[in-house]
C-alpha cells in the first residue's frame, strides 16, 4: 500500500458571480448567484514511502488545493484519501501528528517570541521525547546554519532565515511525510541551496516521503525523481523526471567558436535535415539538433573537419522549457514521443 | 494520558503570555488607557449621583464598587483575545493551526488564558491604586464571598470566551471582522450589565437579559461581590455560569466542525 493514496479526489467551490458595477453589486446583495468552480478534477495519486515528488503546474492549477486536502485542512468534495492509513480529513489530529508541512507564504513560528521557544512549544505539542528533540534541534541548527538567529523572534528574521526555521519546525517530530508548498519562494541562491541539501539529506537518512509544489525548476531537478504536472485541475503528466526530459527535452544546442569563418560549412549545415544553424557573428555560431537523430560527437566532428575549433560548449534543453511549453498548452504530454 | 495532553495546552498558554509580554510599550499604553477609561466612567457616574441617594436601587458606594468589579471582570478577557481568533481566520493562518495535532478551540482558550493573566494582573494593579483614593467602597467582609467571587470570575472568563469564540467563527463567512467584533462588544456590554446594571433596565429587558448568557460575564460577579446574592443564590448563579460556559463550548465545537467543512480558508 502506498503511503499517500488518493482515489477520485476532487474539490469544487461555489464562486459568487456579480454583474459589473455598483448595480451588479447591489443585485448580488439581494439575489446572490453562484457558480460551481472545479478546482481539482477527480484525480488518482499514489506516492510510495521515501519518494520525493514534485507537484507542479501554473498558478491556479489546483496544486495547493490538492495539498490542502492531503494535509486534512480542506474537505474533499468527493473521493477518498489515505495517508499512512489515515483519512486526513476525518482524523485531522492523528494525521497532523505524522506529517510536517511548510507553506512558503505562511509561518508557523510565533511572531514575538524567540524561535527556540516556538520550537520547544512544538516539542510539547508533538510530545517529542527530550533526547530526540535535542538531537534533531542540534542537527538542524547546524545543517541550516540557524545558530545566528535561533534566539531572535520571528519578526526580526529575514525571509531566508524564517524559511529555514520553518523547515526545521516542520521536521522536529520526525514526520514520515513532509509537504512543502513553495519552500524556496523568494529566496536567494545560497539559501535555496541550503534548503535543498537539507531536504535531500532528511529524505535519504530518514526515508521521509516528500511532496513539494514549486515554481522553481531548480527545486525539481535537485530534489525530485518523480514529476506530476497538473493543469486546469487535472493531472496531465505523472512519471519520472528523466522520462519527461528524454521525451520532450530532445533539443540540444552546441555553441562553436572557430578560428576562421567557414562559409561552406555554414551552407552544408543549414541544408542538413534535423540541424539548425544560428550564426552569432563571423566566428561564432550554434547548431541545434535532436539528440536522438545525431550524437554530439557527430556534430562536433563534422564541424572540426572544416577547420580549427577554438572552443565549444553544449546545452541541453532544460525541464523549464518543457514545462513552459506544457503551461502554454503547446505540448500534449499524453501523446507518445515520435 | 490526560497529563501529557494538558501539557501541550499549558505550553501554549505560556508562549501566549510570553508573546504579549514582548510588547512592553503596548502594555504601558494599555495600562494608561484602561486607567483613563475607568476614571471617565467614575466621574460620569459621580455626576449622575450628584445629590442623589440612590439610583435604581444602588447607593453611590455600591455603584463605585460595581464599577470597579465591572472593570475587573471586563478586563480579564482582553482586547487581544477579542481580535486574535477572528484575525487568525481572516488572514488564513488558521490553516497552520489545522496542521497541528491540537484542538483548535482548546488551543485558543489556552492562549486566551495566557494573555488574561497579564491583563488581569494589570487591571488588579489599577484597581488597588484606585481603591486607595476612593472612600466608602462596599467591600464584603466574609472570606467566603471572595472565594465565590473568584469562582464567578473564572466562570465569567469561560462564558465570555464562548461568546468571543462563536463570534470569531462567523468570520469564516465574512471578509471583515470589525463589524462582527463591534456588534458583539455592544451586545455584550449592554446585556451583561457592563454599561449599566441590569436592574436599571425596563422589566421586560431585564428579564430577557437574565435568560441570556451575557449576564454571566458582569452581572453575576457584581451580584456576588456586592452581596446582593446570598451564598445559595451565589452558588446557583455560578451553576448558571457553568451551564452557559459548557453550552457555548459545545456550540463552538459544533459551529467549528461545520464551518471548517463549509468554508474555504482565506488566502490561496
Amino acid at each position: 500500500m502506498s503511503i499517500i493514496e488518493a482515489r477520485g479526489l476532487s474539490k469544487s467551490f461555489m464562486q459568487a458571480v456579480k454583474e459589473p458595477g455598483l448595480a451588479g453589486a447591489v443585485k448580488h446583495l439581494f439575489i446572490p448567484k453562484h457558480i460551481e468552480k472545479i478546482a481539482v478534477q477527480p484525480l488518482n495519486l499514489s506516492v510510495e514511502a521515501g519518494e520525493t515528488v514534485a507537484y507542479v503546474g501554473p498558478n491556479g492549477a489546483g496544486k495547493s488545493t490538492t495539498i490542502k486536502m492531503l494535509t486534512g485542512i480542506l474537505m474533499p468534495s468527493a473521493g477518498s484519501i489515505s495517508v499512512n492509513g489515515i483519512n486526513p480529513y476525518k482524523k485531522r489530529m492523528e494525521n497532523a501528528a505524522q506529517i510536517g508541512a511548510v507553506f512558503g507564504q505562511r509561518t508557523q513560528l510565533w511572531w514575538d517570541i524567540p524561535i527556540v521557544e516556538s520550537f520547544s512549544l512544538l516539542k510539547d505539542i508533538y510530545q517529542i521525547p527530550e533526547p530526540v528533540y535535542k538531537a534533531n534541534l542540534d542537527q538542524f541548527t547546524e545543517l541550516l546554519g540557524m545558530n545566528e538567529f535561533i534566539h531572535l523572534s520571528a519578526r526580526k528574521l529575514s525571509l531566508g532565515q524564517r524559511m529555514r526555521a520553518d523547515l526545521a519546525a516542520a521536521l522536529l517530530h520526525n514526520p514520515p511525510i513532509l509537504y512543502l508548498d513553495e519552500p524556496t519562494i523568494g529566496l536567494d541562491v545560497s539559501v535555496k541551496q541550503k534548503i535543498r541539501e537539507f531536504i535531500k539529506k532528511i529524505n535519504q537518512e530518514q526515508q521521509t516521503t516528500v511532496m513539494l509544489t514549486t515554481h522553481d525548476l531548480g527545486d525539481i531537478e535537485d530534489l525530485c525523481k518523480r514529476l506530476i504536472i497538473i493543469d486546469h485541475g487535472s493531472i496531465i503528466y505523472d512519471g519520472s523526471l528523466s522520462e519527461v526530459k528524454s521525451r520532450f527535452a530532445r533539443n540540444r544546442v552546441i555553441f562553436f567558436q572557430v578560428g576562421v569563418p567557414m562559409p561552406e560549412l555554414y551552407n552544408l549545415l543549414s541544408q542538413t535535415p534535423g540541424m539548425k544553424l544560428d550564426r552569432q557573428n563571423e566566428q561564432e555560431f550554434s547548431v541545434s539538433f535532436d539528440r536522438y537523430e545525431y550524437t554530439a560527437s557527430e556534430v562536433v566532428s563534422r564541424v572540426m573537419k572544416h577547420g580549427e575549433v577554438i572552443d565549444f560548449r553544449m546545452e541541453d534543453a532544460n525541464i523549464e522549457q518543457v514545462i513552459k511549453a506544457v503551461y502554454d498548452g503547446n505540448l500534449d504530454l499524453n501523446q507518445k514521443g515520435e | 494520558m490526560p497529563v501529557v495532553k494538558l501539557k501541550k495546552y499549558r505550553s501554549i498558554a505560556n508562549r501566549s503570555l510570553q508573546n504579549v509580554l514582548s510588547y512592553r510599550f503596548s502594555y504601558v499604553v494599555t495600562f494608561l488607557s484602561n486607567a483613563i477609561n475607568l476614571l471617565a466612567v467614575y466621574f460620569l457616574w459621580a455626576g449622575i449621583y450628584g445629590g442623589r441617594e440612590t439610583v435604581g436601587g444602588y447607593t453611590w458606594d455600591q455603584m463605585k464598587t460595581y464599577l470597579l468589579v465591572t472593570f475587573l471582570a471586563n478586563s480579564v478577557l482582553s482586547w487581544y483575545s477579542e481580535t486574535a481568533i477572528s484575525g487568525k481566520i481572516l488572514d488564513g493562518s488558521v490553516a497552520v493551526d489545522l496542521l497541528k495535532p491540537i484542538d483548535f478551540q482548546t488551543a485558543r482558550f489556552s492562549e486566551t488564558l495566557g494573555t488574561s493573566l497579564l491583563e488581569g494582573g494589570i487591571s488588579t494593579i489599577i484597581l488597588v491604586i484606585f481603591s486607595f483614593f476612593i472612600s466608602g467602597l462596599a467591600l464584603p467582609h466574609s472570606a467566603l464571598v471572595y472565594v465565590l467571587f473568584a469562582l464567578s470570575l473564572l466562570g465569567a472568563i469561560a462564558v465570555k470566551f464562548g461568546v468571543v469564540y462563536l463570534a470569531a467563527l462567523l468570520c469564516f463567512w465574512s471578509t471583515g471582522s470589525m463589524g462582527i467584533v463591534w456588534t458583539r462588544i455592544a451586545l455584550t456590554n449592554l446585556l451583561s450589565g457592563a454599561l449599566v446594571p441590569l436592574a436599571f433596565f425596563p422589566g421586560w429587558l431585564e428579564r430577557t437579559a437574565l435568560l441570556l448568557p451575557f449576564q454571566s460575564i458582569i452581572h453575576t460577579p457584581t451580584m456576588i461581590f456586592l452581596e446582593q446574592a446570598g451564598t445559595l443564590e451565589s452558588l446557583k448563579l455560578i451553576g448558571i455560569q457553568c451551564f452557559w460556559g459548557a453550552a457555548l463550548w459545545i456550540a463552538g465545537k459544533f459551529m467549528w466542525n461545520w464551518a471548517v467543512r463549509q468554508v474555504t480558508i482565506h488566502g490561496g
